[in-house]
């Protein structure tokens, strides 16, 4: 009991303790998440969702076209000006980037792959059919 | 001389609470809306509450020691009596205001703020989702200097510590509207919905931490509407559940727009909004809100169409 005590007295001991009980509270708490089933598989219902979309990311981004990954994972819009906003799934939300140039994007047959330039964002993939190659040459305008 | 009296650290007591909330919500949330919730999101959440608390413990000692000193130059000394303490708790939440004000309108500050609204969710995982990066904001300093009045500061951290816990139970959707009365003076679910939102009308409104009446008295405050459904999280947001990211993010932004930005700019870069650019390539949430206001205004002599 008194080699407890000692420890216990030891500078920054408990702190080190309470973490790691906190951790283990903390884990335990995103584990009952998962296993109440919490989550979920949102997708972009269609092309109007894609629009509500990019207005909530840029506010007045209007989409004047929209391509839908075939999966409804990802979309890309474009507006009047000629801005491109590239939308992708991030957990049961969606998050938006409006691309700056045309780095970082690859084409292959239907699917057009795309970098925003935040590594943290992460490259997507979509899957557009066949309009994929207008995209591409869309996205190739955009200043290098 | 100086009392020896030691703060009561009533955050660590509401812990058990925390967690049984968090439990309760999460049943709610499975019965409402299971996709809704997104435990990678609580995991960020929790790590950075988490750190909060790590980060907080290393540099309590230094907090304390400054504001003791600040209390040995005290033109007066308040006793520990009953109407010094909810004094003390309307004074700390005053200040609560301003720095949470503060730390919304001037980049420094919402480097280390923006930490609590980069979750896209809005569930009490939210609310512990807490700064690592406060001590090296300073802005500490908002809520020590009522020491020099004679508040001491065991005073200080207890009421500090009981507005933070009041903050907890705010952090819901499962709470629709409180009492009027309640809504009028106190800081509900329903107001703090509407500061953690990303809608252009409900930007940089909604301040309080306990009392919402500063938000009225100094008209930042923006009721919760009922045909506007709430977005929450931040105007650009993060796109990643990373921790570090997370935590880091403004700072690094920060940092480097005042490394490359031109000499003159470079301060404005720190003590300006966030979104603030020297080229005006960026929005603030002022910006947002104009064009947000000029396109209803638009719509609305447009009028109605059949």
């Amino acid at each position: 009991m008194k080699a407890v005590q000692a420890l216990l007295a030891q500078p920054g001991v408990l702190l080190v303790l309470k973490t790691l009980a906190s951790l283990v509270g903390v884990l335990l708490v995103v584990q009952l998440a998962r296993w109440m089933n919490l989550g979920g598989d949102v997708r972009i219902r269609d092309e109007d969702h894609a629009g509500a979309l990019a207005d909530e990311a840029m506010c007045g981004f209007v989409p004047v076209a929209v391509g839908l990954d075939k999966a409804r994972i990802g979309a890309l819009v474009r507006d009047a000006q000629g801005r491109v906003m590239l939308i992708r799934r991030h957990g049961s939300h969606f998050a938006a980037r409006l691309l700056e140039n045309h780095a970082g994007v690859r084409l292959d047959q239907h699917f057009l792959t795309v970098a925003t330039g935040d590594s943290r964002f992460g490259t997507v993939t979509l899957n557009l059919g066949p309009e994929a190659q207008a995209w591409a040459a869309s996205l190739r305008r955009l200043e290098g | 001389m100086t009392p020896d009296i030691h703060p009561f650290d009533i955050v660590t007591y509401a812990v058990p609470f925390f967690i049984l909330a968090m439990v309760a919500e999460m049943a709610w949330a499975r019965r409402r809306a299971p996709e809704a919730y997104e435990p990678r999101d609580t995991w960020t959440s929790l790590a950075l509450g988490l750190g909060s608390t790590v980060a907080g413990a290393l540099t309590a000692g230094v907090v304390y020691a400054v504001a003791m000193a600040l209390y040995q130059h005290r033109v007066a000394t308040v006793p520990f009596a009953w109407w010094a303490w909810i004094a003390c708790f309307a004074l700390d939440d005053f200040n609560y205001y301003w720095a949470h004000r503060t730390g919304h309108r001037i980049r420094w500050f919402w480097a280390s703020h923006v930490n609590h609204h980069s979750s896209q969710h809005y569930n009490l995982s939210t609310a512990l989702r807490q700064t690592w990066t406060g001590f090296v904001a300073l802005s500490f300093v908002f809520r020590i200097w009522p020491a020099l009045l004679g508040f001491h500061p065991a005073m200080l951290v207890t009421v500090g510590g009981v507005n933070l816990v009041y903050q907890f139970w705010i952090h819901t959707e499962a709470i629709g509207r409180m009492p009027r009365w309640f809504e009028a003076v106190f800081n509900t679910p329903s107001h703090h919905r509407v500061h953690h939102a990303t809608n252009p009308v409900y930007l940089d409104r909604n301040y309080a931490g306990a009392l919402i009446v500063w938000d009225r008295l100094f008209r930042t405050f923006q009721p919760e509407l009922d045909g506007e459904r709430i977005r929450y999280g931040i105007v650009r947001q993060l796109g990643t559940f990373g921790v570090m990211w997370s935590v880091f993010h403004e700072w690094a932004g920060m940092l480097k727009d005042f490394a490359v930005a031109p000499l003159r700019y470079k301060l404005a870069y720190l003590v300006r909004e966030p979104g603030w650019s020297h080229d005006g390539s960026r929005d603030t949430s002022d910006r947002i809100r104009e064009r947000w206001r000029e396109r209803q205004d638009g719509a609305a002599r447009a009028g109605p169409r059949d």
